[in-house]
Formats: C-alpha cells, structure tokens, sequence
C-alpha cells in the first residue's frame, strides 16, 4: 500500500490536509484576491459581518477591511510557521548530529548549550528577543526559531546514538568516507523520520508564539497578523466582538489543520514501518 | 404638514426632555444642598510611579494620587480670579520689574505628622526641589535666586532676571507642590522615604501602598478647610490591564475610572448602563495634543512643501471621528483651543487635500517612481495611548496616498523616547505632548532649537529657526501679560506657517464613575486636584 493510499484510510489526516491546502491557496492567492495593502482604511469603521457586500467580514475600528486581513494574516501566520520550523529544525538537527556523532566533549558541551535553552522557558525567550531588538518580521522568525530549536536537537542526538553503532556506518567508516560526510549522509537522513513527526507540533507552536507576540505589540506593525487583528478587537470585545472572533478561529482552524496532518503523516508512516 | 410633523416632533422631544431635566434637577438640587460626610470612593489606577513626590515629578500619574496629599500654593479654578482659587497661598503678586513674586500663606495649617506650615516649607521646596530637581520647575524657576521669609507667613521669590509674573502664575498649580522642609533637609533628597510615602498638608493622608494591588489615603481630620474632606477613604485599586476598568464600574468594584481608562470605543455601550455616567469635564487644563514630530535632519522634510503636504494629507475630521470617536477637536496650532488667555485661531491652515499634497511634493521634485513612491521613511508612534498607535496606523495609510512609504517601528515606552529624544533615530513620531495653561511651560520647548540631546518631550528633530527662537526668548522675558499674550499669538503663528511639527487633534480625558459618585469634574484640573469635595450619595 503506498503512503498515499495509507493517508487516505486516515479521516483526520485528510481534513487536516484539506485545511491546510485551503489555507494555502488563500495566502497564495492573497495579492490577487485583496490587491494592494490589506492595512487601507477601505470603508466605513465598524461594519458588521455579512451587512455589506464589498466588506463580507465587516471592517475594523479604523475602516479596515477584516476578510482581507484575515486573508493576508493567513500569509504572515503560515510564513512565519513554516521558515521558523523549518529553521528550527535545520539548526536542532544539526547540532544534534554533531553532538551524537563526535560524543565526547563536542557533545558534553552542545548538551549544555542545549541545556541553558531548554531552562528557559520558549516564548519568553522569544518575548525578550524581539523586545531587544525590535519587532520585524526576520526577527520574530529567528526569536521563534531559537525558541524551539532543543527538541530537534535532542531527538536527533539520541537517534544518532543508536545508528552511528549500525554495520553501514561501519563499513562507511572502514572505507575511509570523512567524518562529516558520515554523519551528515549517512547518519543524518536515517535519523530524521521522528523528527518529521515532531515538525507539525514545531510549526503549530510556531504558529501560535507569533500570534502571541503579535497580540502583545510585538509583531511587524507593517504586516497584517491574526495575534494583531485579535489585540486591536479586545478594545471593542463588547461592542464588536467579531473584530477578535474571526481571526481567533483563523487560527484555531490553522492550527488545527497542521496538528492533524502531522498526526495522519506520523500514523501513516509508523504502519508502513509495522507493515 | 412637514413642517406641523417637525415641530410636534421637536415640542414632544422638548417635552420629554424637560421631563428628565426636572427630575435629573430634583436629584441634583437634592444632592447639591446636603452632602454627606464619610463613606470610601474607590478609583481605578493603571500605574504605580516610581516616586510619588509632585514636587520632582510634576506629571498626571503621580499628581492623580499625591495631588490629594501634597498641596500645591494655587489651584485651578473655573470661576477664580486668573483662573485660580488659593490653597497653601491664600494671595499673590509680581513686582512690577519682573524680579520678585510675593505670596501670603495660609494660617493654621499643619504638616500630617503635626508641624506647623511656614514659609520655611515653601522657601526650601521651591530652592531644593522645584528649581534643581523638578521636570517643569527647572525651566519656569531657571532664574530663581533666593526665596525671603521675612515672616512665617510671607514668602518672597527673587529673581535674577525679569521673570513674567503670568507666566508664574499660570504655573502655580503644576509646579508648586509644597514638601516639608523638616523630613526632607537631611539626606539625599532623590533617596527620601517620603518619596514614596508622602507627607503634605492636603486633605488625605497616604496611609499605606501595596504594590500591584492598591494605595490607600485617609482622612485628614486636621485638615485646614473647615469640614473638609468629605470622603474618609480614598482607594486606588491597580488595574493594570485598561479593559478591566468598565467590567470593574459595572461590578462596583470601582466607583470611578478617570483618564479614559475606559476605552473610548467601549463608552457608547458603558453609557447605556445604568448607574453610570460619561463626565468629559474636569480635563480642561490638562489638555493633549496629537502631534506628528519631525526629523528635520531628513532631506525630504526639512523642504517646507513636503512638510506642508504632509499636513494637507492628514485627514483632521476622520482623526477626531474615527480615532477619537469625536472625544477630540482638530487643532489649529500648538496652543488648544480651549485656552482661555493665549488661543487664536488666526493661523495659516491645512485644509484635507491629497491633490494638494502631490502637487507640492511633485513641485519639491520628489517625483512618484514606477511602484507609484516618493521616498520612505521611518515612523514612530509614541506607545502612550491606544490613540496614539491608531493614529500612526491612520497616518501610514494617509502617506501612501500621497505616495510617501513610511515604515512603522513600534517600541515600548523607553525605547520610544530613546530612540526620538536621545539617538534621534527616528525620520517622523506621533507624540502627545501635554499643554499646561501657558505656552512657555512645555509647549515652546517643542520647536526650540539647540536643546541637548536626551530631553524628553522637547525638540529632538534638529529644526532650527532663529526667528522662532528670537520670538520665544522675547516672550519669556516680556513682562507685560497682554504684550506676552500677542507675542505668543505671533509664535502659533510662526509655527503653523513653518510647520516645525504639525498639531493634528487635541483631546481631554472621559471620567466614568457610578452615578453615586458627586462633583466630578467641577475645576479644570480635577482629576488631579485634591477631591476635599468630593462625596459619595448613598
């Protein structure tokens, strides 16, 4: 049975990835749908919902139109979700390749690195990062990044442990193939597959310490972001309670379409793996 | 028929109204002839200052609190003679060379721990605190040499250049907190523990401060003004978080929320609540201003055309309306309109025009390139108020229609005034600087040129104009208050013409109390005043 095959039979997976691909399409084609800036006073302040047919979603305080927000909020959140994870696990991997291959005092001291990471909690490293240097949005990924960075490295380094004893690595070893090439054509691309696992958890965490950041001002003030959109709503969260309610589901939904489709990814792969 | 609907309309509407107003009169002629003594008034504080002294730190935060323990010589008043009613001074006059002010103290006034007042407390204030270490002190008393007591009663403010007597008047009630001599002649006066637990002569004494909950102030019977104060508790309950304020008016935990710590965009609906009332009075001296600052410094905008067209993309009616959901006017200079001596709205404008404004950048030669920019640059809105962020949103969006890119960088507050007032890293900012009833106290100070780098609020954009600056030194050595008065008239003047910033809005505070709460907002400083009058209808 191949892997598609496998996903198919998983119900959760398959919405989770029809989420996400719907989500896609949206921020893909945000430019198009809503051209120009989404953070244009449009319209009349304070449209309600479905009232007003060039607004679908009503407008903020300022006249600012809230679909389009959503749909360009869509592009920052999956951005900032995807390069940060992405980073993050590019960095954790590879120090923990180096860390589980060359053992001894190289991984003593990645491990205590590592260590003083995980100690402090993530997103207030984050918090206190791009309080420092200033809200932008290269920032914020790299905050995110190095925020959660530890757990890749981690799993990497304890996959490694267990394949740098296998008879190829050996061999590899025997034929006189360099080190580094060893650990990071070898060892590497075995150890990734739980890695990839953790990935979805990474990019919601991701996800969600944006829209946090974002919702405490300390996201790019030049982009449009759900955490954004949900701060500027809680001032009129009784009078105007939309203005919060449909970028909070934006991100719940979003968030929930990654978490299911690595949940389908993981389970399909692991029976494949039992098969 | 229109016209019979019309005015059976307006007599039904007059009617119902007269209706209301009669029994809103009977309630409050009621409560106007008998206030009641006793009862605790709890109040909504959204900072814990640093120090709490009023005689170093002349601002709103700490006055909110200390104003009700530490008096200052003069209060401001809507019916007084100049706009004042007296407190520790019960008189005052300049002399007429401009080099000594003479002040009558009050009688039988005592300290909270039980000394007597004198002219001792008002000679040492103003010679350690006010002139040295105050933020406004500092530049009204730069020219203070000596203060006299020839009697326990009488102080004598000598001066070692003429010094406009208005201009010290119009200050009093801002700069002139008295402290006592006896707990602050020893030791470091920055470090003194009454600082923190102030000692006054006003009609609260400060009882205790638990920090990140609540300050709390009593009674004091020994107060001078006769069955004053009425209230014997005043709470300050921390409320870090704005949006609790409304929830807490509607649960009663407070009783009344001052400096709009009520959203704006949450008044319509507080307003439909029973109980509680909206009361935009009591801010009238304390008035902001929106300002846009600029950075001189920039090629672009040290050329007048753009700073002219600038002001003429800014949309002033949706400011005000959208921004300020009509809580604000538009201003027409760096004085407020609501000025009683110095305002003049005989000043050049900037009507709403985006043709205009691109006609004059086209004329500047910033031609628009193939993605329809100008040029770019760096915009700061000061973190202070929601407004103030709203506005530096509004005024992005207000650029790009004239096809100028600004970029915003948001910063907390520290880094905000850093980054403009001290590194000057800024190309425009949207400040809120506070005007206090003469325009040489902080207002002037906003264009003057060649101030060391690092003053807060002052100007930090390199703009440098010797006619402005000729004009300013002479009005703050003009003795005569109606030549004073046209010398300032010529600097609104001056400013709107050469735009060194450009004055946008200018707003007061909201208080929201529960309907319970009598004489809010009856002197134009109240919210910092002392609340002796203040009483609880029960």
């Amino acid at each position: 049975m191949s892997l598609a095959q496998r996903i198919s039979r998983a119900p959760e997976a398959i919405a989770g990835i029809t989420i996400l691909i719907c989500l896609m399409l949206v921020a893909l084609s945000a430019p198009l749908l809503f051209p120009g800036d989404p953070l244009a006073i449009s319209g009349t302040p304070l449209l309600r919902p479905f009232v007003d047919a060039t607004h679908w979603l009503g407008t903020d305080r300022l006249g600012r139109d809230v679909l389009a927000g959503v749909v360009h909020g869509a592009r920052t959140s999956l951005l900032v979700g995807l390069v940060s994870a992405a980073a993050a696990i590019v960095l954790g991997s590879v120090v923990g390749t180096l860390a589980g291959f060359a053992g001894g005092l190289l991984d003593e001291l990645l491990m205590r690195v590592t260590d003083a990471f995980q100690t402090v909690p993530g997103f207030l490293m984050a918090l206190a990062f791009v309080s420092t240097i200033g809200p932008s949005l290269m920032v914020v990924v790299t905050a995110i990044a190095l925020a959660s960075w530890t757990a890749p490295a981690r799993l990497v380094r304890a996959e490694v442990l267990s394949i740098r004893e296998r008879d190829y690595v050996a061999s590899a070893r025997a034929i006189g193939m360099h080190p580094l090439k060893i650990a990071f054509r070898e060892i590497l691309p075995n150890a990734l597959p739980p890695v990839l696992g953790l990935s979805a958890i990474i990019v919601a965490g991701a996800i969600l310490t944006e829209a946090a950041l974002s919702f405490l001002g300390l996201g790019d003030p030049n982009r449009v972001t759900w955490g954004g959109m949900i701060a500027e709503g809680r001032a009129v969260l009784r009078s105007a309670p939309f203005l919060s309610i449909i970028p909070g589901v934006a991100l719940v939904l979003t968030v929930l379409g990654v978490y299911l489709a690595g949940e389908g990814l993981v389970e399909a792969t692991s029976r494949r793996s039992r098969a | 028929m229109m016209m019979i609907h019309a005015v059976s309309r307006r007599r039904f509407l007059a009617g119902s109204s007269l209706l209301l107003a009669s029994g809103a009169m009977l309630k409050f002629g009621f409560a106007q002839s008998a206030p009641q003594r006793g009862g605790q008034l709890i109040v909504a504080a959204d900072s814990e200052p640093r120090n709490l002294n009023p005689a170093i730190v002349a601002s709103n935060g700490v006055f909110f609190i200390a104003s009700k323990v530490v008096e200052p010589l003069a209060e401001a008043s809507f019916e007084g003679p100049d706009g004042l009613a007296p407190r520790l001074a019960v008189s005052w006059s300049g002399a007429d060379d401009g080099l000594s002010a003479t002040f009558k103290l009050r009688e039988g006034v005592t300290w909270h721990d039980g000394a007597p007042f004198t002219s001792q407390d008002v000679a040492f204030s103003a010679m350690n605190l006010w002139k040295p270490l105050q933020n406004l002190g500092r530049t009204i008393f730069k020219d203070l040499e000596a203060v006299d007591t020839p009697d326990d009663l009488t102080a004598v403010f000598r001066f070692s250049q003429p010094t406009p007597f208005q201009l010290i008047r119009n200050a009093l009630p801002a700069v002139t907190s008295v402290v006592p001599k006896h707990i602050y002649e020893e030791g470091d006066i920055a470090s003194n523990p009454a600082n923190l637990q102030p000692v006054g002569t006003g009609p609260f004494k400060f009882a205790e401060h638990r920090p990140g909950e609540y300050y709390r102030l009593v009674r004091n019977d020994a107060y001078w003004a006769d069955d004053l104060p009425q209230l014997d508790e005043i709470i300050y309950r921390v409320l870090a978080d704005r949006a609790a304020a409304a929830g807490a008016l509607e649960a009663e935990e407070i009783q009344l929320a001052a400096f709009s710590m009520v959203p704006l965009a949450d008044l319509a609906r507080i307003d439909q609540v029973d109980d509680i009332e909206i009361k935009p009075e009591g801010y009238e001296a304390l008035t902001y201003q929106l300002v846009v600052e600029i950075n001189h410094r920039r090629r672009e905008l040290a050329d007048l055309r753009v700073r002219q067209a600038i002001a003429h993309a800014i949309d002033t009616d949706f400011v005000v309306k959208t921004i300020f959901l009509g809580y604000a006017s538009p201003a027409t200079g760096p004085v407020p309109s609501n000025d009683p001596q110095f305002y003049t709205p005989d000043v050049p404008t900037y009507p709403f025009d985006v043709a205009r404004a691109n006609t004059l950048l086209d004329e500047a030669g910033y031609k628009r390139d193939a993605n329809g920019t100008r040029f770019s640059l760096k915009l700061l809105p000061a973190p202070y108020f929601n407004e103030t962020r709203q506005f530096g949103a509004y005024l992005r969006q207000a650029l790009a229609s004239v096809g100028i890119d600004a970029e915003i960088v948001n910063n907390d507050a520290a880094a905000h005034q850093k980054a403009v007032y001290t590194d000057h890293a800024f190309d425009l900012a949207v400040a809120p600087p506070v005007y206090r009833g003469d325009p040489a106290i902080s207002t002037t100070i906003l264009v003057q040129s060649d101030l060391p780098a690092g003053v807060p609020f002052s100007n930090q954009g390199g703009y440098s104009n010797p006619e402005m600056d000729a004009l300013i030194a002479k009005a703050a050595t003009t003795l005569d208050p109606g030549e004073r008065v046209a010398l300032y008239k010529q600097f609104q003047a001056m400013v709107k013409a050469d735009l060194p910033l450009i004055n946008v809005a200018e707003w007061g505070f909201i208080t929201v109390a529960r309907s319970s709460v009598q004489n809010i907002g009856n002197t134009p400083r109240w919210a910092v005043s002392n609340w002796a009058d203040t009483w609880i209808n029960t």
